[in-house]
């Protein structure tokens, strides 16, 4: 029981902020579903990047897997909005289990820049190729043919809000444990030295491919995510010039910590929306602060509030004993 | 349908001189600094808009050409030394991020003098070329034999002179460099104030072409990037002969099937890639390792 509520705490704290949140600003609602959403999506590189040391320019792609897996079941085939999350996941599966023997034997910026190629492709799959099907750039759109589920009623912005909650929760609490496992351990070592881990005699090849096909299924589920609280979807979503707005949100919270990628998402996306509020021109002041985060707070938003934490609590420990 | 086919060679031709021009620095990056490169795209916009405030002020494109190149220069001159110095022998994702925070700004920057319309630029001659019943503006053909010409600069600089031979064994073993007595932070300056200058060199000659926009840079980003990995690291000689096969992918794939001008790059740095992960020059195990 106790081992069990170590991995609850933390979720749940983050989950009920989150609701309390919701009621403190009722129109910000959308901009903490995104939050959400997006932090999924940033988990995913995270597992990716700051696990495994792996830097990939072509995480649109693997968002688009999802978005359009969902998309075109909704559009053409089906209407249960369950089946079609349950779909795009399947894809990511289908996509990390396929991809992955040719792409993780790459180091570095190879693999990095096969995935901007593999991103590059797929959008003008989705743009030009399978036109009668994805409708290119007018995209897909097939809100009234979304049905209603039961319990919740996906198709509510309202209750969409609970339902992201749901699924933020259940893949907090799995990345908590992910954090603490023997298969995170394992990813973290890969990052450390390959070869030593080798030498002790673990398959690296398949701890990796495990790695990259997790990323791909998390992705798959945010773009389904997206797909299906948006109602439509278009091949902007796995445009490759978006794929560095991953890399500095994962930066910016911090890389390899379990709450660094929601943090990085609350505060990428919020810079992002207060500095548009402001000047027209994000990228300014965006550049501007990752610089700064980068060589001053290079542990992140997450680092930082931990370093804090910990210099308070010490602080707390000596007067304590000073006390005494 | 011939004069089409010869035509669009040209075109991939003068589009080669382009790429080989502007991803001449990120070749370096990688191979002497270990970094990834990815502000070297500021000092093509930079390039370019000077050149357009200088032909819409004086109608002097010559002049517009080297105030470009010089300003990129500069630029490349104040980011290395005060930023990317700090940079160097971190880990690449890092330097990732940091160029492409500087990038950020720098398209910020050019928003906010320039603002965001997108402007043409006049070119500088008109003058057709008749070449075998095609007609040929004869300012592509001059882009691609001036690439030329800085190939044959850079080779006979890194070939005959001490500075370029530094650099070339920079390249090879930095640390062996290093114990040589030889200053090689002053050798990553003046290598990446070249590097800049010809990326600014390479806008100011596209700008006529392709006209200036703020996020011109993201698109070129992408395709020097291909430009440099499809030739192998830090190899000059594999960025030319990639930068030639891309132009021809670009211009007579994008003549055959009009979406392969975007797409084919990409295809072709996919199979290269699979096939031969250090690229049509790169020596294996250098720069960032590889398994096997």
């Amino acid at each position: 029981m106790d081992k069990l509520s170590r991995y609850l705490r933390g979720p749940l704290t983050l989950v009920v902020l989150i609701v309390i949140a919701r009621y403190f600003f009722p129109n910000k609602m959308t901009f903490l579903v995104e939050i959400t959403t997006f932090s999924i999506y940033i988990i995913a590189n995270d597992i990716l990047y700051g696990y495994m040391g792996m830097v990939s320019f072509g995480q649109p792609f693997y968002l688009g897997v999802g978005a359009y897996a969902s998309a075109i079941y909704l559009a053409h085939i089906g209407n249960n909005i369950l089946v079609a999350i349950a779909l795009a996941l399947l894809m990511g599966l289908i996509a990390g289990l396929i991809l992955g023997p040719a792409f993780i034997r790459l180091r570095g910026d190879y693999f990095a820049l096969i995935n901007a190629a593999t991103c590059a492709m797929g959008l003008f799959l989705v743009e030009k190729i399978l036109y009668p099907i994805t409708r290119g750039d007018d995209g897909l759109w097939y809100r009234s043919r979304m049905h209603a589920t039961p319990l919740l009623d996906l198709r509510k912005p309202d209750q969409f809000f609970w339902f992201a909650m749901i699924v933020l929760f259940v893949v907090m609490i799995w990345y908590t444990w992910l954090d603490r496992s023997a298969m995170g351990a394992s990813f973290r070592a890969i990052k450390v030295n390959e070869n030593k881990m080798k030498f002790l005699g673990y398959d690296t090849f398949k701890i990796r491919w495990t790695g990259y096909t997790l990323m791909c299924i998390l992705a798959a589920l945010a773009g389904s995510m997206y797909a299906i609280n948006y109602g439509f979807v278009n091949p902007s979503i796995t445009e490759p010039a978006r794929a560095a707005e991953v890399l500095v949100a994962t930066l910016l919270g911090g890389a390899g910590s379990v709450y660094g990628p929601f943090f990085g998402t609350f505060a990428f996306l919020g810079l992002k929306d207060l500095v548009s509020t402001f000047v027209s021109r994000w990228e300014l002041a965006v550049g501007v602060l990752t610089i700064i985060v980068c060589f001053k707070f290079s542990g992140g938003v997450w680092g930082t509030i931990q370093t804090i934490g910990a210099k308070i609590r010490s602080r707390g420990k000596a007067s304590a004993q000073s006390a005494t | 349908m011939l004069e089409l086919y010869i035509s669009a060679v040209v075109f991939g031709l003068g589009i080669s001189g382009i790429l080989f021009l502007v991803s001449i620095g990120i070749s370096i990056g990688f191979g002497l600094m270990r970094i990834v490169n990815m502000e070297q795209m500021v000092y093509y916009t930079f390039g370019a808009y000077l050149t357009f405030a200088l032909v819409s002020a004086t109608g002097s494109f010559v002049l517009g050409l080297i105030c470009g190149t010089a300003a990129a220069a500069v630029a490349g001159f104040i980011v290395e030394t005060q930023l990317l110095r700090k940079v160097y022998g971190k880990e690449l994702m890092f330097t990732m991020v940091v160029t492409f925070s500087v990038f950020l700004i720098g398209i910020g920057i050019v928003q906010y003098v320039f603002g965001l319309a997108s402007k043409p630029v006049g070119m500088p001659f008109h003058t057709i070329v008749h070449m075998l019943g095609a007609k040929i503006p004869l300012y592509r053909l001059m882009v691609f034999v001036i690439g030329m010409l800085v190939y044959v600069f850079i080779n006979l600089m890194l070939n005959k002179t001490i500075a370029g031979k530094a650099i070339r064994a920079g390249i090879e073993n930095p640390d062996q460099v290093r114990g040589l007595g030889i200053n090689l932070g002053r050798i990553f300056t003046v290598t990446f104030v070249i590097a800049s200058g010809l990326a600014g060199f390479g806008g100011a000659l596209n700008s006529p072409l392709v006209g200036v926009t703020p996020y011109m840079g993201f698109d070129m980003l992408l395709f020097a990037f291909i430009t440099v990995i499809l030739g192998g690291l830090g190899s000059i000689k594999g960025t030319l002969v990639s930068a030639l096969i891309l132009g021809q992918v670009i211009s007579v794939g994008g003549t055959i099937y009009a979406p392969l001008a975007f797409v084919g790059p990409f295809m072709v740095m996919f199979i290269v890639i699979l096939f031969k992960p250090t690229g049509l020059y790169g020596v294996r195990g250098r720069a960032f390792g590889f398994e096997e």
